[in-house]
């Protein structure tokens, strides 16, 4: 079986459908990366198996161990092991990081049945993965992604997920706005954490993340659909040769 | 009904016909249950539970003081208002209503029949380093009308610290109508912490004037907790150039309560700057009035007003009136003004939600993030701590145990905490 399996999703915002039948399978120990050109529905496949309301889902369904997740809440959706990388991080003026992902962590060990974490242990669970992604800040007196530059805000993403230890990461163009550095270092807490019991979807319009990052499967994501799958080549074809003659080779299957 | 509530009851009609006094109705609270203070006494002493907190405290009991005039030797006088009235008419008389306006007539039933208060007079050139707790306990187990007098005299060049505390003890029906009048002389600098946790049945209406000399500053914030209708209604008078007003104030009400809040700030001298700063949060069916005019008078150039209400509405029922106003007299100034009206944010919420906290851990925290950048204007750091702590308390309710809390106060409220062994205020 399957970690998540997604059949036929159609989904919108409004009256604008934005998937048209999305297909995936993934399995644990897999790396995915879906590409496409933006605009074509990579974030909001991403919302919607993260559970963002924002988007109506109007067929289809999601199927995430075992479970259509598709009326399951954010933050259940979370404590089943779902996390989301944002594209955009939320600045969260007067909430703590420390304070955030203490309750984050405890939340979720709650809901698993475990006895939240003590303040020790919080401390040295969150210097050990501080150190995954080569945070340096003092996280005590900052809120979350208040004032933190670009870079910082997805180091901070990571972080959070090498915390939360997520069995399903969906990284959304997690590289935009990166310098070559942070680039590296995001990439190098990536593959630290990952293992073969979880799996991570890596949405990126570009090849660069995916030198240091190596997808089991690239996906094209095109005008709602998958309409690609490839091995890990595919992403350097498409970074030579661009999304045109994915659009020609599609016009000829028509 | 008592004469005098009669009286107050019988003036609001009038008064309402003013655009400041528009939304205040005290009627509900002002019934027949009210007596005046003939001096009940529950207890020798109260204790403040704020930890490291050291201060010179002054307690009102239902409205009358019963301490001893306490003069320090660097010259420093508390005392109850009518103790030292009587010891020193001299030094009562040269301030008494002399910041107060005429035309008032809520301050004129004050002015007449207070009964008792505090009276704080700091000299010339000292630096108080305790602070100064004025405790106003209501709880004679019957309804009260009380009317409390407190008079603050600040030397030049001093400083001190005063802590205004207004507590139900109990849950019977009271009002109180006080005035509190502020001298700040030359250079001095004054920080007025005021809070306000009265059961639903007690209304407030908290007069406080200042009156600030060349050079003066101070800085206030007010946090209203709970109570049935509290009114706070400020106006500060920057007589001297280089003054500097710092006015915050933070409401979270719920249920059928209302909280107003009123501020004049007077630019009557040039190079003078003000900053105002407040929020609040409305559940339930509350309401509030956000009133806050800045008066900038011709002479007064190089004038810098900053004016700022944000508000949270979490239901429907909820309603803020605000009104931010501007009345300015010369072109030589930077002055700003704005209010919002608005729920949490979503995008916020949505991001936390998706870290696995649930919506109403979220909901709580994202209010008190909303409430933290007016507490960190508090500068005093084990009072603003203790006030971290009571806002989150008030914002968690009564209905989730501290153990599944996600604000982690220092001071859990009830039962040992047993998780978390570290002060969070300190990682």
């Amino acid at each position: 079986m399957s970690l998540l399996s997604i059949r036929n999703l159609h989904a919108s915002i409004g009256d604008k459908e934005i998937l048209k039948g999305v297909n995936l399978e993934i399995n644990l120990g897999e790396v995915h990366s879906i590409m496409g050109p933006n605009g074509n529905g990579k974030s909001t496949l991403a919302g919607i198996i993260a559970g963002n309301t924002k988007y109506t889902v109007t067929e289809g369904e999601v199927i995430y161990k075992g479970k259509n997740i598709l009326d399951m809440p954010v933050d259940v959706r979370a404590c089943e092991g779902i996390f989301l990388g944002f594209q955009y991080p939320v600045e969260i003026p007067g909430v703590s990081i420390t304070n955030f992902m203490r309750t984050a962590v405890n939340e979720q060990r709650k809901y698993r049945g475990l006895d939240p974490l003590s303040g020790a242990e919080f401390l040295k669970l969150m210097n050990e993965k501080k150190a995954i992604v080569e945070m340096t800040t003092n996280l005590a007196n900052r809120s979350v992604n208040e004032g933190f530059s670009g870079g910082e805000k997805k180091k901070n993403e990571i972080f959070q997920m090498a915390m939360l230890d997520p069995t399903l990461a969906i990284l959304d163009e997690t590289d935009s706005g990166l310098d070559i550095d942070a680039l590296r270092i995001v990439a190098t807490g990536v593959n630290k954490l990952r293992r073969p019991d979880n799996a991570t979807i890596v949405i990126t319009h570009y090849q660069r993340l995916l030198d240091y990052i190596v997808p089991d499967f690239v996906h094209v994501l095109y005008e709602g659909r998958i309409v690609k799958t490839g091995p890990k080549e595919l992403a350097l074809e498409l970074e030579t040769r661009g999304y045109e003659w994915i659009k020609e080779e599609l016009e000829q299957k028509a | 009904m008592e004469k005098i509530v009669q009286q107050f009851r019988d003036i609001q009609p009038t008064m309402r016909k003013n655009e400041v006094w528009r939304h205040v109705d005290f009627s509900a609270l002002l019934t027949d249950e009210l007596s005046l203070p003939q001096g009940e006494r529950q207890t020798a002493e109260y204790h403040c539970n704020i930890p490291d907190l050291e201060a010179i405290r002054f307690v009102t009991e239902n409205g009358l003081c019963h301490q001893p005039t306490l003069q320090t030797e660097d010259g420093t006088i508390i005392s109850g208002f009518r103790n030292f009235s009587s010891q020193r008419p001299d030094l009562v008389r040269q301030y008494f209503g002399k910041c107060t306006p005429k035309e008032n007539p809520y301050l004129k039933i004050n002015s007449d029949n207070y009964t008792d208060g505090l009276f704080a007079f700091i000299p010339d050139g000292v630096h108080q380093q305790k602070p100064i707790q004025l405790q106003s306990v209501i709880n004679a187990g019957h309804g009260l009308f009380l009317q409390v007098r407190n008079l603050v005299v600040v030397g030049r060049n001093s400083h001190v610290v005063i802590i205004h505390c207004d507590d139900s003890y109990d849950h019977s029906p009271a009002f109180a109508n006080n005035v509190t009048e502020v001298y700040i002389m030359e250079g001095a600098q004054v920080e007025y912490y005021k809070m306000q946790n009265l059961n639903n049945q007690t209304g407030l209406l908290n007069h406080t004037y200042v009156a600030m000399q060349q050079g003066a500053s101070f800085r206030s914030v007010a946090l209203t907790l709970n109570g049935g209708h509290i009114r706070n209604h400020s106006e500060i008078r920057m007589l001297g150039e280089h003054c500097n007003v710092e006015a915050h104030g933070l409401y979270l009400n719920d249920q059928e309560q209302q909280v107003d809040n009123y501020i004049f700030v007077d630019h009557a001298s040039p190079n003078c700057h003000s900053r105002e700063l407040f929020k609040g949060i409305l559940d339930d069916n509350a309401r509030g009035t956000f009133n806050g005019h800045v008066l900038v008078e011709d002479g007064a150039v190089k004038t810098e007003a900053y004016q700022s209400n944000k508000n949270i509405l979490l239901t429907d029922k909820a309603h803020i009136t605000t009104q931010p106003f501007l009345e300015i007299y010369n072109d030589d100034v930077k002055c700003s003004h704005g209010s919002t009206v608005g729920q949490l944010d979503e995008q916020a919420l949505f991001y936390i939600r998706s870290r696995g906290i649930s919506e109403r851990t979220a909901v709580t925290m994202l209010s008190y993030a909303f409430c933290d950048e007016v507490l960190q204007q508090i500068l005093l750091e084990p009072l603003r701590n203790n006030l971290i702590d009571l806002v989150k308390k008030r914002l968690h309710g009564e209905l989730t145990p501290c153990s599944e809390c996600s604000l982690h106060c220092s001071s859990p409220c009830n039962g040992p905490e047993a998780n978390f062994h570290i002060d969070p205020s300190k990682l």
